[in-house]
């Protein structure tokens, strides 16, 4: 037997792990994916969206060797949602993404998730800069961008959700 | 998590990578797609082709890369997939247009029957064709598989072939 070309690394922070998907995890992001959650990413999307987008999220890390993990709580085991590095085909730049269940909404899980993501694209992967993609009417997304020291690029047209408005990270020298 | 390697006379079928990507959205927006769901950008192929590889480690079987032995380009992907949209588990079936008329599709998607059955167990397969997809018709008919008229389709009005069961072809 040969593995699939990529092993996701599993990463650790105070409250989560960091790992790939696996399919225990779809019921959760089933439930994310038709509802108004996920409107930030061209959502609500009918319940099939659940399976594509967890097959897709793996499938990232065999196209780029790189990708978003799972967040599952340390202390419940529960899946809180999805946090990495992102840049599929067409894509402005090197993103860190964050979308997080219900259960993981407003306990600073997706900051966590994102600075710990921040770090392995900077310190890992040798990234140099990091955008990050979010919907114009997303308040929380905002400032949580916001919050981890971004500041506003030109928006973009996405191919299919249309304009987005794009935060740059602080480059790696800024954190340090 | 893991995509054996199978060889059979000619080919060899292995996990998909990302050096397939182009091969894969050559086919997958062309005309050649349209009954298989064609996708109109490379955005979106990307995204399928992301998923279908990613389709491995959520189930432990998936599409495979097809090659022929000697090169590692790839000619198609065959395998068995259940995504969650899909009714039933299928056995699948791409070639790409310069590698058609050979018997590749059926060489591949042979071995890859014979390995479900065999590794994983399964008691049934089914391959959804669209109507008017002849050739893959053809196709089914050759690997012994019969059109159920009972069988929940993918799309309406799309066929289901049913292959024949484990014993049968053991």
């Amino acid at each position: 037997m040969n593995a699939i070309p990529v092993d996701i690394p599993v990463l650790e922070t105070e409250r989560l792990i960091m790992r790939g998907h696996r399919i225990e995890d779809l019921a959760e992001e089933k439930a994310f994916q038709v509802s108004h959650r996920a409107k930030g990413i061209g959502g609500p999307h009918p319940p099939e969206q659940g399976f594509r987008a967890m097959a897709g999220y793996l499938g990232h890390w065999v196209l780029r060797g790189f990708g978003v993990w799972a967040l599952e709580d340390k202390q419940t085991g529960s899946y809180l949602g999805r946090v990495g590095c992102f840049y599929p085909d067409l894509w402005p730049d090197r993103e860190i993404a964050w979308a997080v269940t219900q259960a993981g909404e407003g306990r600073g899980i997706a900051y966590e998730a994102a600075i710990k993501s921040r770090e392995y694209a900077y310190n890992v992967l040798g990234w140099t800069t990091a955008i990050s993609v979010i919907a114009p009417d997303n308040d929380r997304s905002i400032a949580l961008a916001k919050r981890l020291g971004c500041h506003r690029d030109p928006d973009w047209e996405h191919p299919t959700h249309g304009a987005l408005t794009i935060w740059r990270h602080p480059a790696p020298e800024a954190l340090q | 998590m893991t995509a054996p390697m199978i060889e059979t006379e000619r080919l060899r079928l292995r996990p998909p990578v990302a050096a397939d990507l182009e091969a894969y959205l050559t086919f997958i927006m062309s005309d050649r797609a349209t009954h298989v769901g064609r996708e109109k950008s490379r955005f979106s192929g990307w995204k399928c082709f992301a998923a279908e590889a990613g389709h491995w480690m959520l189930h432990g079987y998936g599409p495979w890369a097809v090659t022929m032995k000697g090169s590692d380009a790839t000619v198609g992907q065959v395998g068995v997939w259940h995504p969650e949209q899909f009714p039933e588990r299928e056995l699948g079936w791409l070639v790409w247009e310069e590698a058609e008329g050979q018997g590749i599709a059926h060489e591949a998607a042979t071995a890859a029957r014979d390995y479900d059955y065999r590794v994983h167990g399964t008691q049934t397969l089914v391959s959804y064709i669209a109507k008017d997809n002849a050739r893959s018709i053809r196709l089914a008919e050759r690997l012994g598989a019969q059109l159920d008229p009972d069988a929940a389709p993918l799309d309406p009005g799309g066929l289901v072939y049913r292959h024949p069961g484990p014993e049968a072809v053991q």
